[in-house]
């Protein structure tokens, strides 16, 4: 079973070196701020910690937002106030996820362009984005409109859930960038 | 394949067979990387959290002990969930692991931050009453939450520090 994802994985990247990206991504390792990534030993794994707390910030805000649809957490204020306080940060968090990360990509441009990993990661990235931004607009209206004693509907409670289950997937495709074989 | 004789207790657990076969694993330990990654992006994004209260800068209309209930249990998940992944981590590079000196700083930084919760839950939250619902908290809640904050966010680094110096220690 394994064997067989690794080789549809590789197959993929096999792919990706027959195309643009390839020619690509050798383009940017000559360019200045690749070479400043990583001309100090330092830069890619600050950018690392940079990325690392950023995805803190952003996966504790969402968990706490879903925790209190669900109410699970945070019941001492109303689902308004929770999304109020919450949502901006995964935006915020999402913002700095995505500028380390580039800083990530230009330092090592093959090894994440020319990775099918990198790119199934993009995908669940955009995914995930576009649910958090339906999520947000019909969860705000609703609880807006619900006052104090709005309680989510079971639709929305699985969109928070699912939400979640995606980040802990982007995740885990983040850390397989490494080590998928390339 | 066949491994040195272990000369010390390290080597000891990173050739014991369950060392081994994580190590010689080919998913082993980038899956249980990921789990730790999980894990640890929630305790720290919790503490986070829990810390910006403290210090009076965000969630303020929300009680310090309601946060801290609304937090805590998901750090401790998150933190169990690492420690055990973490451990399994350690267990399949032991030896190099014991000389980095990121690993040796992160360990110690995490007994400086369990101490800061200890100091914080036992000490300075027996007052809790004067203070639950205020923005403005006791020098020794602050101090809790900036220690908290700095710590955490070092021991972050040192984690990712590790990965980048394991080949150059041993």
């Amino acid at each position: 079973m394994l064997d067989f994802i690794f080789d549809i994985l590789f197959f993929i990247t096999d792919w990706l070196r027959t195309t643009f990206l390839l020619d690509f991504a050798f383009w940017i390792t000559e360019t200045s701020l690749s070479l400043f990534m990583v001309e100090n030993f330092w830069n890619v794994p600050i950018a690392q910690v940079v990325h690392i707390t950023a995805i803190a910030a952003a996966f504790g805000s969402l968990l706490m937002v879903v925790l209190r649809i669900n109410e699970k957490a945070g019941t001492s204020v109303t689902v308004s106030d929770a999304v109020a306080r919450y949502l901006p940060w995964v935006w915020y968090g999402l913002l700095a996820i995505v500028l380390s990360g580039l800083l990530m990509i230009t330092a090592e441009p093959i090894r994440n362009m020319v990775n099918s990993v990198f790119w199934i990661k993009m995908v669940l990235l955009l995914v995930t984005v576009l649910i958090t931004l339906g999520f947000q607009k019909s969860v705000a209206a609703k609880a807006l409109a619900g006052g104090a004693t709005f309680e989510a509907s079971s639709g929305t409670r699985k969109t928070g859930v699912l939400l979640i289950v995606l980040w802990l997937f982007i995740m885990l495709a983040g850390r397989w960038i490494a080590y998928v074989p390339v | 394949m066949m491994y040195p004789e272990p000369t010390n207790i390290w080597e000891s657990i990173e050739y014991s067979s369950f060392g081994i076969s994580i190590a010689e694993s080919l998913w082993a330990f980038p899956t249980i990387e990921s789990l730790h990654v999980m894990a640890l992006v929630t305790v720290f994004g919790t503490i986070m959290i829990m810390d910006l209260r403290l210090l009076g800068l965000a969630s303020n209309k929300v009680p310090v002990t309601a946060m801290s209930s609304d937090t805590l249990k998901w750090t401790w998940i998150g933190f169990v969930i690492a420690a055990i992944t973490g451990t399994l981590l350690f267990i399949s590079k032991a030896s190099t692991y014991m000389v980095n000196p990121y690993f040796l700083t992160k360990m110690g930084l995490m007994a400086a931050a369990g101490l800061n919760m200890v100091i914080f839950h036992f000490v300075t939250y027996k007052t809790v009453n004067e203070w639950d619902t205020s923005g403005v908290l006791p020098t020794g809640a602050k101090l809790a939450g900036i220690l908290s904050l700095a710590f955490w966010l070092v021991i972050v680094f040192c984690g990712r520090a590790i990965g980048f110096t394991l080949g150059i220690y041993y």
